[in-house]
């Protein structure tokens, strides 16, 4: 699938335009995206960070994404996640790349890292279950 | 037990309601009760939190995110003289789907504090179906002490 087909289904679900973000790069298992900061991602309103729950819901929606570029109605069913925040997401763009790690007949496992402008810094790390049944 | 007053209670849950920006605020948290003990808190329906066209399923992170700030609220008026906090990780199972345009209520404790780290758990459910949770999470948070109390720079400082 295509870059425009898969922001042309992103754009259908209400929340990932609340997130607003788009999809940079799709292979078999990867996504890359970029989402743009906004006031409504803030989670300390004293230091402008983004919210936990906002990086933790961009990393699934690219995981979901990896997973199923192609999905009809809702994105991938997600059965559980774990984060690892790294450190503080800054006002600025955010970077998700989701690799499939797994990906079955029933479950796929899906790790995603997030960084900002120093590629070397991860933000968050990520890791997020499927079911595709 | 508790050492948290009546009006430190009113005052976190005025901060709350009263913050200027961010999720928190897009999110409409309603703070319903708050203690030492645990904290529950409200969200009212917002479709823009769903993934589906009818808006009627809503998008997991959300609730991953509703966790992540009560868990915050849970350790705010759990632990005394908190001058940062942050979430050091999380984990959510998503129990059922969160087919519904019910309010979602989630509660959430502290249930364990040191001097550097805090551990939670909460649940959520749509309202009126307590037994039938939609998601459960678990949380581990970063904290310093001494230097300015969070709560002052949340109060004093820059909200709007």
């Amino acid at each position: 699938m295509d870059v425009q087909t898969a922001n042309a289904n992103v754009s259908r679900v209400p929340f990932f335009r609340f997130l607003n973000f788009e999809i940079r790069s799709l292979d078999n298992l990867h996504a890359e995206a970029e989402m743009t900061f906004d006031d409504r991602h803030i989670g300390n309103p004293v230091m402008e960070y983004y919210h936990g729950g906002i990086i933790a819901s961009f990393m699934e929606a690219t995981a979901a994404i990896a997973v199923q570029p192609d999905f009809a109605d809702v994105p991938a069913k997600p059965i559980n996640l774990t984060v690892d925040y790294l450190r503080p997401g800054v006002k600025g763009p955010l970077f998700a790349r989701a690799n499939v790690t797994r990906k079955g007949k029933r479950m796929a496992s899906v790790s995603v890292i997030t960084r900002q402008t120093d590629r070397e810094k991860a933000v968050a790390e990520g890791l997020y279950h499927f079911l595709l049944v | 037990m508790s050492d948290i007053t009546k009006k430190k209670m009113e005052q976190i849950a005025q901060m709350w309601n009263a913050r200027g920006k961010g999720l928190i605020t897009h999110m409409a948290l309603e703070i319903e009760e708050v203690s030492s003990e645990g904290v529950r808190v409200r969200m009212p329906f917002n479709p823009d939190f769903c993934v589906d066209a009818d808006q009627t399923l809503l998008h997991g992170g959300i609730l991953t995110a509703l966790l992540d700030s009560v868990f915050g609220l849970a350790n705010f008026v759990a632990i005394e003289g908190v001058s940062t906090m942050a979430t050091l990780d999380l984990r959510v199972d998503y129990l059922r789907p969160a087919y519904s345009r019910a309010d979602v209520i989630v509660r959430a404790h502290c249930f364990r504090k040191t001097r550097h780290i805090a551990f939670n758990s909460g649940s959520v459910w749509f309202e009126g179906h307590e037994n039938a949770e939609i998601a459960r999470g678990t949380a581990s948070f970063a904290l310093t002490r001494g230097g300015t109390d969070l709560f002052d720079a949340m109060t004093k400082g820059k909200t709007s």
